[in-house]
């Protein structure tokens, strides 16, 4: 029997529009025309003129763009480190099979749900130097004496990507125990007869079964370590100097503070390359380490 | 025994690093001026449990606007989240049930660009959005997540997938035409996935900064982020009020969080991406 | 018949005024001002029946980048504001209307500050005036009179030597309870132009050489860097900007963590609204430096312009010219703001009269007479560092300093490579 087409060819274009518009109009469009721009130099008051390459030139030769690129790399090392390790730790733990688990579970999440500038505002008063109930303890009960987390060319940075790992760490958790749970139980059961302890039934079975989910957890992690306007806008402003600024939050400097809309463009392409290059990595170094199990 | 006690005590810890800046919030919303300058730090707050135990809410609901600004955060985040819903479900029960020339090129596109950091195309999106007039007006922060979402999409993509052919063959002998198809038999199906795209849309429409910050200048059209960090810069001194607006700020989100962990929990690990 | 006679005739004279009414865009940047604005303009068009003003006004973060996009569509409005950090670019790019003729003929300069349109023509970068103040922001001391007191120091004046200050805020920085930690600072120092500018000026220095347009800070310069710095890294009178964390900037005086403060004469609501009922508190001028020769004041006004290409060059210039001076009321001055038409600043109103400082009216006055110093260049909030780049540029330099991560020669070296990159931008 010949299937019905309850539909004409036409349709599938009606039901995509809204997509279509979207993603040509927000997305696909305006890479194009911010490769474009990124050839240009243009403060949006006069006619913007063509330059060829010296936006990139000029960002290559600049020694402020290499401490930015070096910040976003830094920021997203720990952020990326902090999603696997701790991710995977705080899984590991709330998977264990005791009472009130669930609770620990949600609290863990409850940072992931809030907004990044709450979160920027209440650390920032935590690590404030003065007031601060963090330094007041460390100084007062353990006799350390504390930075000025948020204002130390040092620290800034550091302090920034750690509240940021510990707002979404929850996120990851959450996914890797998704992937711990999948794992069937009676691997674990042979192993113990087998006489494995249990800590080579991590190293060996969980580790190695778990990797598909590490894989997602790292790409995600990757693309998500590069968002960090909203907690970088709250705390810190990129200061002091340029100790914390990262490329996204230079590209915003750079385009709504400076008008140099063709050169924080070219920054925008710097980022994206660096993003593509990454996913890419991973995705082809995936088939060495990745055990395909699914 | 002694190992739920050691697995207890990590559990705690974490637990109080996870938490404690939620409860140093709160505790502050409680506090007066006086009080959140006080050297030690102190863990009871001279408001709570007076009289006067809620003026600080009162302050920054009324006098600082919150209410207002509270409002327009739901209504943009909502309407970005009906439309990501409208838009999603489409696309989702196109890309599932139909076939057309380019429909895999179209979704890798989706799902590519789901990648690409917003400062890529927010310069040219500015630019447009100056064009249309639509500066200080809620269209540039309810528009570009009302016509595009990935997440969304992949996610009913996946749902109608899976729905057996036989409900599809018997709305056809029903009679049902593409849309009715979709409207009567596919969508009232996908409640579960509806509600978590709601949510997780709504989350992250409620929590951005950078297109308020672009976009919104006056100040009754300000959505919360972009007030507390206003507040931030004009009133640092009043941090009784900063923590109490953020606690106002966080609090509808985290009460959708505690009703609903389900949906949200499960949403965000399903595809795990945002946006 | 008489009557339908009038009604025609009326009913003509109508339509011929309407005919030859003349519609006037004007923008501004201060929304909170907006209903005495339109009352202004209401004046306006009923002293000029044949002009009708059309008014936007919008916040300042968005007024930028919607009058560029203005510009660069040519949609310009016939009357805007503008702000003198930005004047010397829109002459530059040609998009302001020559008013020297206007200016010289048909200006009742007595009544204004003359002095703040010398300095519009000079922040332009031409010989020519382009632009119209109505109002000026200057900078001076703060001091608290409460910590005064109770140090037994009399209060500053406008006399007042760098070692009279370095003195006071020796003896003004205590460690009340005793617990090895300051708590009362002599004096707030940080980065920002506002806290600096001041001094160098006050010292006869300058920080940009005006004829090759390069940072070229002189001897009188460098030498107010190294004696402020020395405030924090060697007299211990000022606290380290980053141990003030947590603090705004701007907090650090009103709340009395320090007894005195350099900063912009705007401060004066914030500065109210924070101390107001907790200590007495005054201005002054800044102390003179050393090589101070002439009495100077490091501050800016903001103008009104006419778009090069209105057309109403006459009917534009009257508004703006009404909305520069006889239009305004003393209302539409936050505080510390002085307007630049005297019988304005000359009023008693100026005084606020019971509101703290009690003598604002007569120092600001003061002030606004002297001789107006400022650096501003095309690019100066990036090489200055100023709004969200605040902690960039010199402003984060002077920080580092303070903040013992920089020597001061290092400082001083970075800030002539940096400064400059981005001057050679803007002038080859």
């Amino acid at each position: 029997m010949k299937k019905l087409s309850w539909y004409r060819p036409w349709h599938p274009w009606v039901f995509l529009l809204p997509t279509l518009i979207g993603l040509f109009v927000f997305r696909l469009g305006p890479m194009i025309f911010a490769l474009f721009m990124s050839f240009t130099d243009w403060n949006i008051m006069s006619r913007p003129h063509w330059v060829g390459l010296s936006n990139y030139k000029e960002l290559f030769t600049d020694s402020a763009f290499f401490e930015i690129l070096k910040n976003t790399l830094v920021f997203s090392m720990i952020y990326v480190s902090g999603a696997l390790v701790i991710g995977l730790l705080l899984a590991v733990l709330v998977n264990t099979k005791v009472k009130g688990v669930r609770f620990f579970r949600a609290a863990y999440f409850t940072p992931v749900v809030t907004s990044a500038v709450a979160v920027g505002i209440v650390w920032g008063w935590i690590l404030s130097p003065k007031y601060g109930v963090l330094n007041y303890f460390l100084e007062h009960l353990l006799h350390i004496n504390s930075p000025s987390w948020l204002g130390d060319q040092k620290w800034a940075l550091l302090t920034v990507a750690f509240v940021q790992t510990w707002k979404m760490v929850g996120y990851y958790m959450i996914i890797f125990l998704a992937g711990l749970q999948s794992i069937p139980k009676q691997l674990y059961e042979a192993a113990r007869i087998d006489g494995a302890s249990k800590s080579q039934a991590f190293w060996k079975i969980t580790l190695p079964l778990l990797s598909p989910t590490t894989f997602f957890v790292f790409t995600i992690a990757i693309i998500d370590s590069f968002r960090n306007f909203e907690i970088i806008y709250t705390m810190t402003q990129g200061g002091p100097q340029y100790a914390s600024t990262t490329l996204v939050y230079a590209v915003y400097l750079n385009a709504f503070v400076f008008y140099r809309m063709g050169y924080a463009s070219a920054m925008a392409y710097v980022l994206l390359t660096i993003v593509g290059l990454l996913t890419l990595l991973n995705f082809v170094l995936k088939k060495y380490w990745v055990k395909n199990v699914y | 025994m002694l190992k739920n006690v050691v697995v207890y005590t990590f559990l705690t810890a974490l637990a109080v690093v996870m938490i404690f800046p939620f409860f140093w919030m709160l505790v502050n919303s409680f506090n007066s001026e006086q009080n959140i300058f006080r050297l030690p730090p102190s863990f009871i707050p001279d408001k709570l449990f007076k009289k006067d135990m809620f003026e600080n809410y009162k302050v920054v609901l009324k006098d600082y606007n919150f209410a207002r600004y509270i409002l327009n955060s739901f209504i943009v985040a909502g309407l970005a989240a009906v439309g990501q819903v409208f838009t999603c479900s489409l696309a989702g029960f196109a890309f599932a049930r139909m076939k057309f020339k380019g429909s895999g090129i179209i979704f890798s596109l989706l799902l590519m660009t789901m990648m690409i950091p917003v400062q890529v195309t927010i310069i040219p999106e500015f630019l447009l959005m100056m064009k249309l007039n639509w500066l200080d007006t809620f269209l540039p922060l309810i528009i570009p997540s009302f016509l595009v979402g990935s997440f969304g999409t992949f996610m009913y993509k996946e749902f109608f997938e899976n729905v057996p052919q036989d409900l599809e063959d018997a709305a056809v002998i029903d009679g049902s035409g593409p849309f009715s198809m979709f409207l009567r038999v596919f969508f009232p199906l996908a409640k579960a996935e509806t509600t978590t795209l709601f949510i997780i849309a709504f989350m992250n429409n409620w929590n951005d900064l950078l297109r308020p910050v672009l976009y919104i200048s006056s100040e009754n059209l300000y959505t919360v982020t972009i007030a507390l960090t206003q507040f931030q810069s004009e009133y640092e001194a009043q941090w009784n009020y900063l923590l109490t607006g953020s606690v106002l700020s966080i609090l509808p989100l985290l009460i959708v969080y505690i009703l609903l962990q389900k949906y949200v929990v499960e949403g965000l690990t399903h595809t795990g991406m945002k946006g | 018949m008489k009557k339908l006679l009038f009604v025609l005739l009326s009913a003509l004279l109508v339509t011929l005024l309407i005919g030859k009414t003349v519609t006037i865009k004007y923008w501004m940047w201060d929304p909170t001002i907006k209903d005495k604005v339109e009352k202004a303009i209401e004046k306006f068009e009923s002293l000029h029946p044949n002009i009708k003003v059309e008014l936007t006004t919008m916040e300042p973060k968005n007024y930028w980048p919607k009058l560029r996009t203005m510009a660069f569509t040519k949609k310009l409005p016939d009357v805007f504001n503008m702000s003198s950090g930005y004047l010397e670019e829109w002459v530059k790019n040609g998009f302001l209307m020559d008013l020297t003729s206007y200016v010289e003929n048909d200006l009742d300069k007595d009544k204004f500050f003359f002095n703040l349109f010398e300095a519009g023509k000079k922040l332009s970068g031409t010989d020519k005036y382009y632009a119209i103040p109505f109002a000026l922001v200057v900078t001076n001391l703060y001091f608290n009179k409460d910590a005064f007191d109770e140090a037994g120091i009399p209060y500053p004046n406008e006399n007042w030597t760098w070692f009279d200050f370095l003195n006071a805020a020796i003896k003004l920085t205590k460690d009340k309870d005793g617990d090895g930690k300051i708590d009362q600072w002599g004096f707030w120092l940080y980065g920002r132009y506002a806290n600096i500018e001041p001094w160098i000026y006050a010292n006869g220095g300058r920080l940009i050489n005006r004829n090759t347009m390069r940072f070229d800070p002189n001897k009188q310069a460098i030498d107010t860097l190294k004696f402020l710095t020395s405030l924090t890294t060697k007299y211990h009178v000022s606290p380290r900007p980053k141990d003030m964390k947590g603090i705004k900037a701007k907090n650090v005086f009103p709340m009395g963590i320090a007894a005195m403060w350099v900063d912009g004469s705007w401060n004066i609501e914030n500065i109210r609204r924070i101390a107001d009922g907790k200590f007495r508190w005054g201005i002054a001028p800044v102390p003179q430096g050393p090589c101070g020769t002439e009495k100077v004041v490091f501050g800016w006004p903001d103008f009104i312009v006419i778009s090069a290409r209105t057309k109403h060059p006459k009917e534009a210039w009257e508004f703006a010219k009404f909305m520069a001076g006889e239009g305004l009321t003393i209302d539409m001055y936050m505080a510390g703001k002085i307007p630049s038409y005297k019988p304005l600043t000359m009023s008693k109103d100026f005084d606020e009269e019971g509101k703290q400082p009690p003598e604002k009216g007569k120092v600001l006055r003061e002030l606004a007479s002297r001789k107006l110093m400022n650096s501003f260049t095309m690019g100066w909030g990036e090489w200055r560092g100023y709004g969200p780049a605040e902690s960039m540029g010199l402003n984060g330099l002077i920080d580092a300093v303070l903040n013992g991560d920089m020597s001061f020669d290092e400082m001083l070296q970075k800030a002539y490579e940096n400064i400059n990159k981005v001057l050679e931008r803007y002038y080859k």
